[in-house]
C-alpha cells in the first residue's frame, strides 16, 4: 500500500467525519429553530382562541346586562338591578382585555373601536333606563328600550362581534396551518438528518472495515515475505558457508599439492648444482692436465677464461631458481597457515587485554630496543573473545609498528582502548614512516605490500589480521599519511558469542 | 644383522622417490629398496593376496610412507600396518610435505616411528634422509614375525 493512497484514505475519513459533524450541527440548529417556531405558532393559535373566547365573554356580559335591565324594568326587583350592575361592571374590563388581546391586529383594532363606541352608547342607554325605572317612570324607560331597539345598538354590537370572531377564526385557521407546517418541517428535518447521520456512519464503518481488511491482508503478505526472507537468508547463508568451506579446502589442497613438485624442483636443482660442480671440476681437470704425471686433485683446480664465466653463469642461474623456489615455498606456507587458521575453532574466554598486550610487548622487547622504540600501553577494556586470535592480531600490528619506524627517529608506539555501544575500540598508533592513502586498501590484500620494500615480509600479516578481526565479528581500519605515522583501529564486540560465527565454520 | 633389511618405499611422486633413494644410497646404505607408486600395490605386497600379512612373515622390513597417495591416505596404511600382527614391529618412517601439527600428532598416535617433513630446503631434507640411512645401518630391525 502506497503512502499516497494511505494519505487519501485519511483525508476521506476526515472529510466524512467533518460532514457528519456538519449535518449534526445543521440538524440541531434547524431543530431548535423549528421547535421555537412551532411553539410560537402554537402560542398564536392559543392567542387566537383566547381572543375569540374573550369576544364571546364580552357578548355574554352585554346580553346579561341587557336581560337584567329588562327584568328590572318589568319587575323593579332589586335582584335584577344588582345583577345588571355586576354585568355592567364586568363589561369594561372584558372590553379592555379584548383590546389588549387584539392590539396586534389593525383590522381588529378598528372593529374594537366600533365595538367600544357601540358598547358605551348601550351602557349609556342602560344607565338612563335604570334611572327612569328608579324614578318609577316605566313608560319613559320602555320608550327608551324601544328607541334602543330601533337604533339597533345591540345588533351593531352583535355584527361587529361576529365579524371579529370571523376574523379570529380566519387567523386561527391560518395559524393552525402554520403551526402544523412548522411541526411537520421539524419532524422531517430531524428524520432526514438522522438518516444522513446513519448513512455517514454506515459509510464510515464500511471504510474502517475495508481498511482493516486491507491491513490484515498487508500483514499477511508481510508475514509471508518475512518467512520467505528468512528462508532465503538461511539458504544463502548455507550457500556461502559451503562456498567458504570449498575455498578453504581448495586453498589447502592447492597449497599442499603445489608443495610436492616444489620439493622435486628444489631437490633436483640441488642435484644439478652438485652435478654442475662435478662437471666444472672435470673440465678444469681436463684443461689442466700436465703433459705427463698425475692430474692434480680435483678441488684445487681454478677455471680460467670462458670456462670460469660459464661456471659463474651456471651458478647464477641456479641461484635465481633456488631463491624463487624459496619465495614460492614461503607463499605456499603462508596460504597453508591461513587456511589452517580459518579452520581453527575459536573459543571465547575472558581476556584481560592489557595483560595480553603487555605479554606481547615483552616478547617484542628485543626488537623494540633495537629500533629504539618505546611502547606505551594505556588501560584497555577487557573482552570475551578468542585468546590466540587476539594475540595474533595485536602481535602482528605491534610487530609492524616496530618494523616500519622511520630510520633515525626514536619510535613511539601507543596502544589505547575505549568502549562504545557494546564494542571495544583499540588504537595502535606509531610515529613511523606512514602509509600513502592510496595504499590503505592494498595493504590488507594478501601478498601485497606498500612503501619502500626494505624489510622482510610476505604481505600476509595484515590480511591475516583483518580475516581474524572479521571472524571475531569486528572491523578494522587504518588512518595514515606518509611520514607522519599510522593508526590502526580495531573494533571488536566486547562479548563475542561463539555461535554467531563459529557455526559458519 | 642376521637378515638383510628390505626398505619398502611407498611414494607416488617419482621425483621424491628418486631423491630419497639417492640420499639413502649416498649415506652408504645398500639394502634393497622396493618402491611403490600407489597404495594399492603397496598393500598387496605388504599384506599379500589374502590381506593377512602372512607373506611377510619372517622378513625384516623398514617402511617409508608418504601420506598423500592418489588412491588412499597414508594414514590408513599406517593404521593397518600397526594393527597387523606380522607387520606391527616394522619401523615406519612417515615422509610428507605438510608440517601440520595435527597430522604429525595423529601419525605418532597411530604408531609411526619417525616423522619427516619434506622441506623445500633440500639440504635439510637430504641431511635428514642421510641420517635416516645411518640410522638404518645401526638399528636392529626385527623380522616381521615373532
Amino acid at each position: 500500500m502506497t503512502a499516497e493512497s494511505q494519505r487519501r484514505r485519511a483525508i476521506w475519513q476526515i472529510l466524512l467525519f467533518s460532514a457528519g459533524l456538519l449535518v449534526l450541527t445543521v440538524i440541531s440548529a434547524g431543530s431548535v429553530y423549528l421547535v421555537n417556531k412551532a411553539r410560537d405558532d402554537s402560542k398564536w393559535v392559543v392567542h387566537t382562541i383566547e381572543a375569540e373566547n374573550q369576544i364571546n365573554a364580552l357578548l355574554l356580559e352585554i346580553r346579561r346586562a341587557e336581560s337584567a335591565a329588562r327584568g328590572y324594568l318589568l319587575t323593579q326587583g332589586a335582584d335584577f338591578k344588582a345583577d345588571h350592575e355586576k354585568a355592567v361592571a364586568a363589561i369594561i374590563p372584558a372590553l379592555d382585555r379584548l383590546t389588549r388581546l387584539t392590539g396586534d391586529n389593525p383590522a381588529q383594532r378598528e372593529s374594537i373601536e366600533k365595538l367600544s363606541t357601540a358598547i358605551e352608547t348601550r351602557l349609556g342607554q342602560f344607565a338612563q333606563e335604570l334611572d327612569f325605572t328608579d324614578q318609577n317612570q316605566q313608560d319613559k324607560a320602555a320608550a327608551l328600550v324601544r328607541e334602543a331597539a330601533s337604533t339597533d345598538t345591540t345588533a351593531e354590537i352583535g355584527k361587529v362581534a361576529v365579524s371579529m370572531i370571523q376574523e379570529e377564526e380566519r387567523l386561527f385557521r391560518l395559524r393552525s396551518v402554520n403551526s402544523d407546517r412548522s411541526q411537520t418541517l421539524a419532524a422531517s428535518m430531524t428524520g432526514i438528518g438522522s438518516g444522513l447521520v446513519v448513512l455517514l456512519a454506515l459509510i464510515s464503518i464500511w471504510l474502517v472495515q475495508r481498511s482493516a481488511r486491507r491491513r490484515d491482508e498487508a500483514e499477511g503478505r508481510l508475514r509471508d515475505a518475512y518467512a520467505n526472507l528468512e528462508a532465503l537468508v538461511d539458504e544463502r547463508t548455507a550457500d556461502l558457508r559451503e562456498a567458504n568451506d570449498e575455498i578453504q579446502r581448495f586453498a589447502y589442497i592447492v597449497s599442499h599439492d603445489l608443495r610436492s613438485p616444489l620439493v622435486n624442483i628444489m631437490g633436483f636443482t640441488s642435484e644439478l648444482e652438485e652435478l654442475g660442480g662435478d662437471i666444472f671440476r672435470r673440465i678444469g681437470g681436463l684443461t689442466h692436465v700436465p703433459a705427463d704425471g698425475p692430474p692434480p686433485a680435483a678441488g684445487e683446480i681454478a677455471l680460467e677464461g670462458p670456462d670460469k664465466q660459464l661456471s659463474a653463469d651456471f651458478s647464477e642461474a641456479l641461484g635465481f631458481i633456488k631463491s624463487s623456489i624459496g619465495k614460492m615455498d614461503r607463499l605456499i606456507s603462508a596460504i597453508l597457515n591461513l587456511t589452517r587458521e580459518g579452520r581453527r575453532e575459536f573459543v571465547p574466554v575472558k581476556i584481560d587485554t592489557r595483560e595480553l598486550i603487555e605479554a606481547i610487548v615483552s616478547t617484542l622487547a628485543h626488537q623494540a630496543a633495537e629500533a629504539q622504540a618505546e611502547i606505551h600501553v594505556a588501560p584497555l577494556p577487557a573482552l570475551v573473545s578468542d585468546r590466540l586470535a587476539l594475540e595474533q592480531i595485536f602481535s602482528n600490528l605491534i610487530d609492524n609498528a616496530i618494523k616500519y619506524l622511520k630510520p633515525g627517529t626514536p619510535g613511539e608506539i601507543r596502544i589505547r582502548g575505549r568502549t562504545k555501544l557494546g564494542y571495544a575500540i583499540f588504537e595502535i598508533s606509531d610515529n613511523g614512516r606512514g602509509i600513502d592513502p592510496k595504499d590503505h586498501q592494498r595493504i590488507f590484500d594478501l601478498f601485497r605490500r606498500a612503501g619502500t620494500q626494505d624489510k622482510q615480509g610476505q604481505g600476509i600479516g595484515l590480511a591475516h589480521v583483518r580475516a581474524l578481526v572479521r571472524r571475531l565479528g569486528g572491523t578494522m581500519s587504518v588512518s595514515s599519511e606518509l611520514n607522519t605515522g599510522s593508526t590502526f583501529t580495531i573494533t571488536l564486540p566486547i562479548t563475542w558469542n561463539a555461535s554467531n560465527r563459529n557455526a559458519d565454520q | 644383522m642376521t637378515q638383510p633389511v628390505t626398505i619398502i618405499m611407498i611414494e607416488d611422486d617419482e621425483g621424491h622417490a628418486r631423491l630419497i633413494e639417492r640420499n639413502i644410497r649416498r649415506s652408504g646404505v645398500n639394502n634393497e629398496i622396493v618402491s611403490f607408486a600407489n597404495g594399492t600395490d603397496a598393500m598387496k605386497h605388504l599384506f599379500g593376496a589374502d590381506g593377512s600379512g602372512l607373506v611377510q612373515k619372517g622378513n625384516a622390513l623398514l617402511i617409508l610412507l608418504d601420506l598423500n597417495l592418489p588412491d588412499m591416505t597414508g594414514i590408513d596404511i599406517l593404521k593397518q600396518i600397526k594393527e597387523n600382527k606380522y607387520l606391527k614391529a616394522s619401523p615406519v618412517v612417515v615422509l610428507t610435505t605438510t608440517d601440520d601439527s595435527q597430522e604429525i600428532k595423529r601419525c605418532y598416535e597411530l604408531g609411526c616411528n619417525v616423522y619427516i617433513t619434506k622441506p623445500v630446503n633440500y639440504e635439510n631434507f637430504a641431511n635428514a634422509i642421510r641420517q635416516l640411512g645411518l640410522f638404518f645401518s645401526v638399528i636392529q630391525v626385527p623380522p616381521a614375525a615373532s
